[in-house]
């Protein structure tokens, strides 16, 4: 059979004599014979018509058939005509990097959350101020500091720290709740341990309970360090989108994200524990929890009357009905509100609000 | 006795349409499922399928790089390029004073430039050192930091020029390039013909430096009076009869938004197509291989279809048949080169310089070569 060789040490190739045997093919060039084993080569051409074979251990020799003599050449030596011989990998290879691939994801989308938490309780305090600069920049961007809030503040401070004596909140003195105006309505909390409350939340609470409620939430929220753990959690998912989707950006608008405002939203899991332990504190104060299942209820009527137009508090604190019948289940008839009705008016008045209705029974 | 007829078009590409969709396809639904991870044996089968179609003087080019070897250089960028990066990008912004950290990320911005034309460098020596003619290998010489760091300051001077450098810095980087690859253990060669390298090449780069601004331009004026008229018309916001539309809503943004997008795509490759088309014809024209020179024929208007086309396809697919497009270019331009005279092949054996052991690290990070290579 003729065949074309070229011998892997000048870019010629020459006429070949080849005689296809069973397990070798003899290769007769000029005056010099070879002997390939066909165990000992590789296909070299990706199916492009010609047959190629190559050395497994590349000697940059080639012999090149034309491609009827595929049948002979197959008759004789069928690894070489498999799919793995011209290059397309073995669905063992598939399976193990789909295995690793996903392997890699939970590691990353399983592990980096599971470890949040504990990662977070660690970073060092002035990287902890530094974060908060960087959320408080955002919270400048978009609300606006009321001069006529400090009377309001003071109000909402004593009551936030009255809730946390009793429940023994640690670090309570690092909590600071600032009224803002802004044309949404929304509470949350930022790193360094502030509670930002909208003057629009404030005018859309009917009662005191319903803003205390709210407040005792967003204390939960920084007592187990779910602001933290949100922001060490989103870091990792930008993280692993950059470095396994190779670095195109997604990832690191994630973690930037995870500091602004937008990014302030917390696992359900998280909002769970934060509902279950700011019913706590307001039960041990002595508060009823009817007021925050109420403003639940008034956010879900909102959102029904508005078609989905009030995306702010609802979207980082969604009002499930779930939610509304833990509080409610809670709620205790008779106790006195968590403001006074002084209090309250002054705390409505803030960034010239309207002046309070009287307290709900 | 060698076998080298001379055909009147000495180089040539094979591949067909849908045999390289195929696989592109199998490629991306792979990439896919796999988080991305198959994209090494993607690349390695695309490469092998695209190195096997074209031809050379009746015979075939062959890609005899590996998945793992991509895998590996991947491997050893994570520490070396993703670490700092990660640094820079995530943590530096949330634990360093804000100043310090916007002058370190400005600062790796900087470093790229270079850092990217050193890739590009490694890029290229592995995929030569894995390409074989006739069972000779190709390589490529010379230190990569030295193409990164001349790089570096001739797209100083192109910024500082408003880019009107850019001509002679694309003919410098072609020139060090080129000189630095080896067929076997022949060099190429950047003839002096004895006029400026840049001939021929100012007036298509004045043509597209003037030309693209007016047209983009232009095309964004046409773009709001078309969307304009068909707001006008209610076509965007159903509006009763007898009311007149008062906002665009979010589809009509959206879709302007895109619009502008294409016509700067449009534009920006027609006006430049020229100057692409040009550039490359001289920079093949400048090439010998053992005192035999080459040509290449393209031309503005398919060119400019042929990217556009490739453009469009990676677009819509969302980059994960980028391939196909760099197949186009690729077969286009092999169909255009030819080969004057016939090198000395009986003289020209393996190369003396050894290829790398891994595959292309950095340069699969800033993908920059579509997933097709340097062919």
């Amino acid at each position: 059979m003729r065949a074309r060789y070229t011998d892997g040490r000048a870019a010629v190739s020459q006429e070949a004599e080849c005689g296809i045997g069973q397990d070798a093919v003899t290769i007769r060039v000029n005056d010099s014979t070879h002997v390939w084993a066909y165990h000992e080569l590789a296909r070299a051409d990706d199916g492009n018509g010609r047959i190629v074979f190559k050395r497994k251990a590349d000697t940059g020799e080639r012999l090149t058939f034309e491609p009827d003599a595929k049948d002979v050449l197959k008759a004789v030596a069928p690894n070489l005509f498999t799919p793995r011989a011209q290059g397309v990998e073995s669905p063992r290879v598939v399976v193990g990097v789909l295995a690793a691939a996903w392997g890699v994801a939970a590691a990353f989308l399983i592990g980096i959350p599971m470890s949040a938490q504990p990662i977070a309780g660690v970073v060092p305090a002035p990287y902890r101020a530094q974060i908060a600069d960087i959320s408080w920049s955002q919270v400048n961007a978009f609300t606006e500091y009321c001069d006529d809030s400090d009377e309001a503040a003071r109000i909402l401070n004593e009551m936030a720290h009255r809730i946390m004596a009793r429940s023994n909140v640690p670090h309570r003195d690092e909590i600071w709740i600032t009224v803002v105006d802004a044309p949404f309505p929304n509470a949350f909390a930022l790193p360094d341990n502030s509670i930002i409350v909208t003057d629009d939340l404030i005018q859309l609470a009917g009662h005191p309970d319903e803003l205390t409620g709210v407040i005792a939430h967003e204390i939960a929220h920084i007592e187990r360090n779910h602001v933290m753990t949100n922001i060490i959690r989103q870091m990792g998912a930008g993280i692993f989108f950059d470095v396994v989707f190779g670095g195109a950006g997604a990832g690191q608008a994630i973690a930037v994200a995870s500091v602004n405002l937008a990014g302030l939203r917390y696992s359900r899991g998280d909002e769970e524990e934060a509902d279950a332990r700011g019913l706590d504190y307001l039960d041990a104060a002595g508060i009823d929890t009817g007021g925050l299942a109420r403003l639940f209820e008034r956010f879900r009527e909102l959102h029904e009357e508005h078609g989905g137009e009030v995306p702010t508090l609802l979207s980082s604190h969604p009002a499930t009905p779930a939610r509304t019948a833990a509080a409610r289940a809670r709620s205790r008839q008779g106790l006195a509100p968590s403001l006074s009705d002084r209090d309250w008016r002054v705390v409505r008045q803030a960034c010239g609000g309207s002046a309070a209705p009287a307290v709900e029974d | 006795m060698t076998v080298e007829a001379a055909p009147a078009q000495s180089f040539s590409h094979t591949g067909r349409f849908f045999d390289v969709l195929g696989l592109a396809l199998k490629n991306a639904g792979l990439t896919v499922v796999t988080l991305t991870l198959y994209r090494f044996w993607a690349r390695t089968a695309m490469r092998r399928r695209l190195w096997s179609r074209a031809w050379v003087m009746g015979d075939p080019l062959e890609y005899t790089g590996s998945a793992w070897e991509l895998v590996r250089g991947f491997l050893i960028a994570l520490p070396t390029f993703f670490l700092p990066w990660i640094f820079v990008a995530y943590i530096a912004p949330l634990v360093m004073n804000p100043i310090t950290a916007a002058w370190l990320g400005f600062g790796f911005w900087v470093l790229l430039v270079p850092l990217i034309a050193a890739a590009r460098y490694w890029m290229r020596r592995y995929q030569l050192s894995r390409t074989r003619w006739r069972g000779i290998r190709m390589g490529l010489a010379g230190s990569a930091w030295s193409f990164a760091a001349a790089s570096w300051g001739w797209w100083v001077l192109q910024v500082l020029s408003l880019g009107w450098y850019t001509p002679a810095a694309r003919m410098n980087r072609a020139k060090l390039m080129w000189e630095n690859t080896r067929f076997g253990d022949q060099p190429f060669e950047f003839a002096d013909d004895g006029e400026s390298p840049q001939k021929g090449l100012w007036g298509p780069f004045a043509l597209g430096w003037f030309a693209f601004p007016i047209a983009y331009m232009a095309s964004i004026f046409v773009v709001v009076m078309v969307f304009a008229s068909l707001g006008m018309s209610g076509v965007f916001t159903p509006t009763p009869a007898g009311e007149t539309p008062t906002e665009p809503n979010a589809v009509a943004i959206f879709a302007m938004i895109v619009s502008f997008g294409f016509a700067f795509l449009f534009t920006m490759l027609l006006c430049w197509a020229p100057y692409n088309a040009a550039s490359m014809n001289r920079i093949a024209g400048l090439l010998s291989l053992d005192g035999a020179r080459f040509r290449l024929r393209t031309k503005t208007f398919p060119l400019f279809f042929v990217t556009l086309t490739g453009w469009l396809i990676s677009i819509f697919s969302l980059g994960l048949l980028a391939p196909v497009g760099g197949f186009l270019q690729v077969r286009y331009v092999m169909n255009r080169l030819e080969i004057i005279g016939t090198p000395k092949f009986a003289e020209m054996g393996q190369p003396v310089i050894e290829g790398p052991r891994s595959g292309e690290s950095l340069g699969d990070a800033f993908d920059l070569d579509m997933g097709v290579g340097v062919i």
